[in-house]
């Protein structure tokens, strides 16, 4: 086993050298310096194989620490409980909850997937040998930090040192339910999607942690004492029977399938990955279209995507009509509140620009759009051509601008009126500027993310995101966009100036596109 | 008509993939492209697609003795791994292509009797592509590239993934249509060259040259390409 382990262990080690200078590359202007032999200098070999064991020791810590002192520590402040207490109290909920969201073991990684299923290593021995190292690794770097912000809350040693491996004990215990589980059913499921029970369970855990306290209820040193004893006994008991588990090969090939995997790699953004949700083509005999040529093609593809296309937009604007509502009811019960509420939406618009940021789908749907339509289309010499790519570009355009309109309405709308409501202005042009600098940054963000596709196609054939530049310019737009936080303005200039911008921006990107978009829409290779 | 390549050069970083490339493909003709795994075929055809930048030289059509730029409505390129658009049935995949090459198609036939020269049943016909299998995929591409009657077509391995029946059906129908096209078609299986191509032409060390037949039998023909093949 421990063989195993040490093969696994230099396995990630190369592919994490590789993905080091891979990502070096890939950085404007260095990579016109370096050479594809890259891969194969031993000393660069060396100081990225440094690097990744230098990363995989910070890791162990890093996560650990941000999690005691922004999830336990910092909320101490918020009770009148008695601290170490409700420190153990906090502690041992947050365990409970982690310990059914993470087992570490039916956590579809890439590793994994090259391992048992490209490499064929035993899956078995692969399976335990990475699981107790991560358990080591979850014990290991827990315990300075129980010790640490336990002796700043009191709490006592004893308990301090049992945290860890009351930590220790609840995920053998998850997981060994998890094994029962999946001999009874002989299902295995992807931890990362969570049941509905699941995130039952958690939030109950959540509520009960945070909760409790707040109404002065926390479990005392002796309800530990006693929860710690038998959880480490199951735990004891757990870890023999997973131990004792031989159909290990048959659980990874449920968990490590291609899209589970891949699922994985979109949180990373390095990778589109097609699955369900993604792919999720709806065939309907109903969905058909009258019109010709490329507006016959974008039809079938908004109707036959509707789901994925609309449903995220659906939802943000329950959400921002619920806030509104909430926000009306707030003002006409609340004076101060009233007050408030009028004077930032005075000075506060700038932040809108971020809101409509966060808000904005564009970026998906063209990511949708590769997927499911281009990546294939883009073989075709006949779809390159310019009539063909600006005639599916202005389709493409209303729709996205459509699909972002809704919610954008509603915002501007719902602000128009929550500034009328809360006390006016002394300018009424303020109402209108108001509700069409939101529809303004609405469309500027559709216009900006289709112009930039086309004008940058970042994906390959095998839909890997291959542009740098693509990335720089996600970069920016999200630095300038969170920049705007910090401005406060009035309306009436923010809102002019905005305006003014997205129509002059709108002007010269649709220009640019429809000059170059022909020569640079294409896939990468 | 002929497609002229001249001085074609392309580079991924120092590599030279192909060097010096030099030809001319005629119409009429099916042309087997032939080369090592690696040596470049796949990349000599993303470059006349234009899938990606040449680094040196230049390709053009000569008609009539005049020269002009290949456009994209004069090239169709089948690759190996059928791309189609999943969300689309069969026929609504053909009516977007007959739509948008509308100007070009020559005595346009209805939808249906396209699915009939390409031997697609019926009940196929308003399917999702997504739900056909890696060989229909592969009938769809080349339906599609034959409808739009593109005067260069380029194929990549075409014939590998069809059953033998299919296979024969789609060698005779390249004939049938060869007289109005430049066909070039790479492939590793000699015998399929052989038996469907009229030039047999060899991609090694970023060069391209013809294997002349002469009056060697097929045998000794074999034995020249693998020769011309192995040279190092």
């Amino acid at each position: 086993m421990i063989e195993t382990f040490i093969t696994s262990f230099k396995l990630q080690n190369t592919y994490r050298t590789n993905s080091i200078i891979y990502s070096l590359k890939q950085l404007p202007l260095i990579k016109r310096i370096l050479p594809n032999s890259l891969y194969k200098n031993r000393g660069l070999k060396i100081f990225a194989s440094i690097i990744s064991i230098l990363w995989e020791i910070i890791n162990i810590f890093i996560g650990k620490i941000l999690y005691i002192l922004l999830m336990i520590f910092m909320a101490l402040t918020w009770y009148h409980t008695n601290q170490a207490d409700t420190f153990i109290h906090l502690f041992v909920f947050l365990t409970l909850a982690g310990g059914v969201l993470n087992t570490y073991m039916l956590n579809p990684t890439k590793d994994k997937y090259y391992a048992i299923i490209l490499m064929n290593i035993d899956a078995r021995k692969y399976g335990l040998s990475n699981y107790y190292y991560q358990l080591i690794k979850l014990v290991v770097g827990f315990l300075p930090f129980t010790i640490l912000f336990g002796m700043i809350a009191s709490v006592p040693l004893w308990i301090q040192i049992a945290l860890p491996f009351f930590a220790l004990a609840i995920k053998l215990i998850v997981m060994n339910y998890s094994i029962y589980d999946f001999k009874k059913t002989n299902k295995a499921s992807n931890e990362n999607i969570p049941t509905k029970f699941v995130w039952g369970f958690v939030a109950v855990c959540l509520v009960l942690a945070y909760g409790l306290p707040a109404i002065n209820i926390v479990i005392n040193q002796s309800i530990f004492l006693c929860v710690f004893i038998i959880s480490i006994i199951l735990g004891i008991y757990s870890l023999v029977k997973i131990h004792n588990f031989k159909d290990y090969r048959r659980m990874y090939k449920q968990v490590l399938t291609e899209s589970n995997v891949y699922m994985q790699e979109r949180k990373a953004g390095t990778q589109l990955i097609k699955d369900t949700s993604l792919k999720q083509i709806e065939l309907d005999e109903n969905y058909t279209s009258n019109k010709s040529g490329f507006a016959y093609f974008h039809d079938l593809f908004v109707k036959r995507h509707s789901k994925i296309l609309t449903k995220a937009v659906k939802k943000q604007s329950v959400v921002i009509l619920g806030l509104i509502i909430a926000m009306i009811i707030g003002i006409s019960v609340n004076d101060t509140f009233k007050s408030k509420t009028n004077e930032i939406l005075m000075v506060y618009l700038p932040y809108f620009v971020f809101i409509m940021y966060c808000i904005n789908r564009s970026s998906s749907v063209t990511q949708a759009m590769f997927m499911n339509c281009d990546h294939s289309m883009l073989t075709y010499r006949i779809y390159r051509t310019p009539k063909v790519i600006l005639g599916i570009f202005k389709e493409r355009l209303k729709t996205l601008i459509k699909i972002n309109l809704l919610p954008a309405v509603l915002m501007g709308g719902g602000l128009a009126l929550l500034l009328y409501l809360s006390g006016g202005t002394d300018n009424p042009l303020n109402y209108a500027i108001l509700f069409i600098s939101i529809i303004a940054m609405s469309i500027f963000f559709s216009v900006h993310y289709l112009v930039m596709y086309y004008l940058l196609q970042p994906y390959n054939v095998s839909t890997e995101m291959k542009s740098s530049t693509y990335k720089v310019v996600q970069g920016l737009t999200y630095i300038v966009c969170w920049y705007m936080i910090q401005i406060q303005m009035p309306i009436f200039s923010f809102g002019i100036a905005t305006i003014v911008f997205c129509i002059a921006y709108c002007l010269i990107s649709l220009f640019s596109a429809y000059k170059y978009a022909p020569k640079t829409f294409k896939l990468r290779v | 008509m002929k497609l002229v390549v001249k001085n074609l050069k392309k580079n991924f970083e120092k590599k030279e993939v192909l060097k010096d490339i030099n030809f001319e493909f005629e119409k009429g003709k099916i042309y087997g492209l032939l080369g090592r795994n690696g040596a470049g075929k796949t990349t000599f055809f993303n470059c006349l697609n234009e899938d990606i930048d040449i680094n040196e030289g230049e390709f053009y059509i000569e008609d009539n003795g005049s020269k002009r730029k290949m456009e994209a409505e004069d090239i169709g390129y089948v690759l190996s791994t059928p791309n189609v658009p999943e969300f689309l049935t069969a026929r609504e995949f053909l009516k977007f292509f007959i739509d948008i090459n509308k100007k070009r198609i020559k005595n346009e036939k209805t939808i249906d009797e396209y699915f009939d020269f390409m031997k697609i049943e019926e009940e196929d016909r308003d399917r999702l592509l997504k739900d056909y299998s890696h060989g229909m995929k592969n009938k769809m591409q080349m339906l599609v590239n034959i409808i739009a009657n593109p005067n260069v077509l380029l194929l990549d391995e075409p014939l590998t993934s069809f059953d033998v029946v299919v296979a024969e059906e789609m060698k005779q129908m390249l004939r049938e249509i060869k007289k109005d096209h430049i066909i070039i078609f790479s492939t590793h299986i000699m015998e399929l060259a052989l038996d469907l191509c009229d030039e047999i032409v060899i991609l090694n060390k970023g060069v391209l040259e013809e294997v002349d037949k002469n009056n060697l039998d097929n045998e000794q023909f074999k034995n020249k390409i693998i020769e011309a093949l192995k040279e190092e």
